[in-house]
């Protein structure tokens, strides 16, 4: 039981055990919990994986093409599967996943509260201005969870906004931050969020732009030049911007090509690094972005040497 | 004693007539059906290339659209589905057959083509959905075909061999 309220993945893969992973560690599945040897663990073999597969796309995998060529499906509760099989080319393009031999169950699980340490960093205390974010972390490092709560906190307008929460647009493209299960969010992101689900990141940029009137718009996982192309239009317009990418350093964010131009603008005036030291989502750094002054750094002890 | 016998030679020819008559209803049943079914799977065909309806709701569609008994397997399939009982789709469509096999007038053939439907809901990519279903249709209207011509050779003979049958009995007790 313990086990259960922490487990973040559940991996089904074919012709091998079934594992559960949680943060730091990992345990094989048997037909009545955990065992300790592979050999007791429970073997996960075609049929397990194709009635899997018919009960998470309702009997329907055939409604499901976009998201098979993605490569995930949303579950009600903004949980995700990821599925790994033999991808169907057209074009050099993936086409269609077939023969599905891997599943990845990722649970999804809201953290509320995690924003309010950072928020304090991200407005200006004049014009309540939300600054135009970056949030850098290697992968599984808290970048989602953080969007999710930034955008519930400055969409609601609770504790440190005071009560005047701003209207936020979320361009979810891979469908993570707001976990939409058919279009609904399954996770609270604020009272004043809109969500266009699964929609590519440029065009969901100038889409919110033109019709959704944003004050906020937030975004993960960017890096393509359109989606530079998007932000700058977004800045221009006068609405913040808080987006996040992979990555470890400054000196390797600044070597990307597309995020380097970025950084080299001067577009984002705050820059939060997460890492996975103390768990994920740990907060290591927040730097001014034109000056590149830390505000805030793990390094000494979590002391905030600016604000 | 003329009258009983009267009465008796009466109800030997009725009971044999509708004998004769239930058996070419039997033929006619089974057209009836595969034509349902035919139609039943055209609307799939439409549910699933224009609409992309997950298959639960697109059952609910179809079943309400078809007359019994073939309607009530679509219905039933559907329902078992929503139950979320984990059950594969094919699991559901045979709990469906099971519950409407006592109203299905089929040959053991159509049964057949009926079970394998089974393994075509759900399977796949759109394509590769509308091809097993539109292969399982052709099967299906051979089998209309076939049963088209069993029923053109049958019931005419039937209610005949029926109504003959009776009177020939009849004649021979008296």
């Amino acid at each position: 039981m313990e086990i259960l309220h922490k487990i973040e993945e559940i991996r089904l893969r074919h012709s091998r055990p079934l594992i559960v992973y949680w943060a730091g560690g990992e345990a094989f599945l048997g037909k009545k919990g955990p065992v300790l040897t592979t050999g007791e663990a429970y073997h996960v073999f075609g049929e397990d994986l194709e009635k899997t597969l018919e009960l998470i796309s309702s009997y329907s995998l055939y409604a499901f093409e976009e998201e098979l060529k993605q490569g995930y499906l949303t579950l009600p509760g903004g949980h995700r599967v990821g599925l790994a099989g033999r991808a169907v080319l057209e074009k050099g393009r993936i086409k269609i996943l077939r023969d599905i031999n891997s599943l990845n169950f990722r649970v999804a699980r809201q953290i509320k509260g995690v924003g309010e340490r950072v928020l304090g960093f991200l407005f200006d205390r004049q014009t309540w201005r939300i600054y135009h974010t970056l949030i850098i972390s290697p992968p599984q490092g808290g970048k989602t969870t953080l969007l999710r709560d930034l955008a519930r906190l400055i969409s609601d307008g609770a504790g440190i906004m005071g009560q005047s929460g701003q209207k936020v647009g979320i361009i979810d493209e891979r469908s993570e931050i707001a976990g939409c299960f058919q279009g609904i969010p399954q996770l609270d992101i604020g009272m004043r969020t809109d969500v266009l689900d699964a929609c590519p990141k440029a065009e969901g940029i100038m889409l919110m732009l033109r019709s959704l009137s944003p004050q906020v718009i937030i975004t993960d996982e960017i890096g393509r030049a359109e989606d530079v192309q998007a932000i700058a239009e977004a800045v221009s317009a006068g609405v913040s911007v808080i987006a996040s990418a992979h990555g470890s350093s400054l000196e390797e964010i600044c070597q990307r090509p597309v995020l380097g131009e970025l950084l080299q603008e001067n577009v984002f005036e705050r820059l939060i690094f997460l890492n996975n030291n103390k768990g994920p989502g740990t907060l290591e750094m927040i730097i001014e972005g034109e000056k590149g002054l830390p505000l805030y750094s793990a390094r000494y002890g979590g002391e905030e040497r600016a604000k | 004693m003329i009258c009983l016998k009267c009465l008796g030679a009466a109800l030997i020819i009725t009971a044999a007539y509708v004998y004769g008559n239930g058996i070419s209803f039997y033929y006619r049943q089974r057209v009836q059906q595969l034509e349902e079914l035919l139609i039943g799977l055209e609307l799939f065909y439409t549910e699933v290339s224009y609409g992309l309806t997950p298959l639960p709701r697109a059952f609910m569609n179809i079943g309400a659209r078809l007359k019994e008994p073939v309607g009530a397997i679509f219905c039933d399939a559907a329902r078992e589905m929503q139950k979320n009982r984990g059950l594969s789709a094919r699991e559901c469509w045979q709990n469906a057959l099971k519950n409407s096999a006592a109203l299905l007038s089929l040959s053991p053939g159509g049964s057949q083509l009926l079970e394998r439907l089974g393994l075509a809901w759900g399977k796949g990519d759109k394509n590769d959905q509308l091809r097993q279903v539109k292969l399982i249709k052709e099967l299906l209207r051979q089998a209309h075909r076939e049963a088209q011509a069993e029923l053109q050779k049958n019931d005419k003979v039937w209610k005949y061999l029926g109504l003959l049958g009776g009177i020939t009995l009849v004649i021979f007790l008296l």
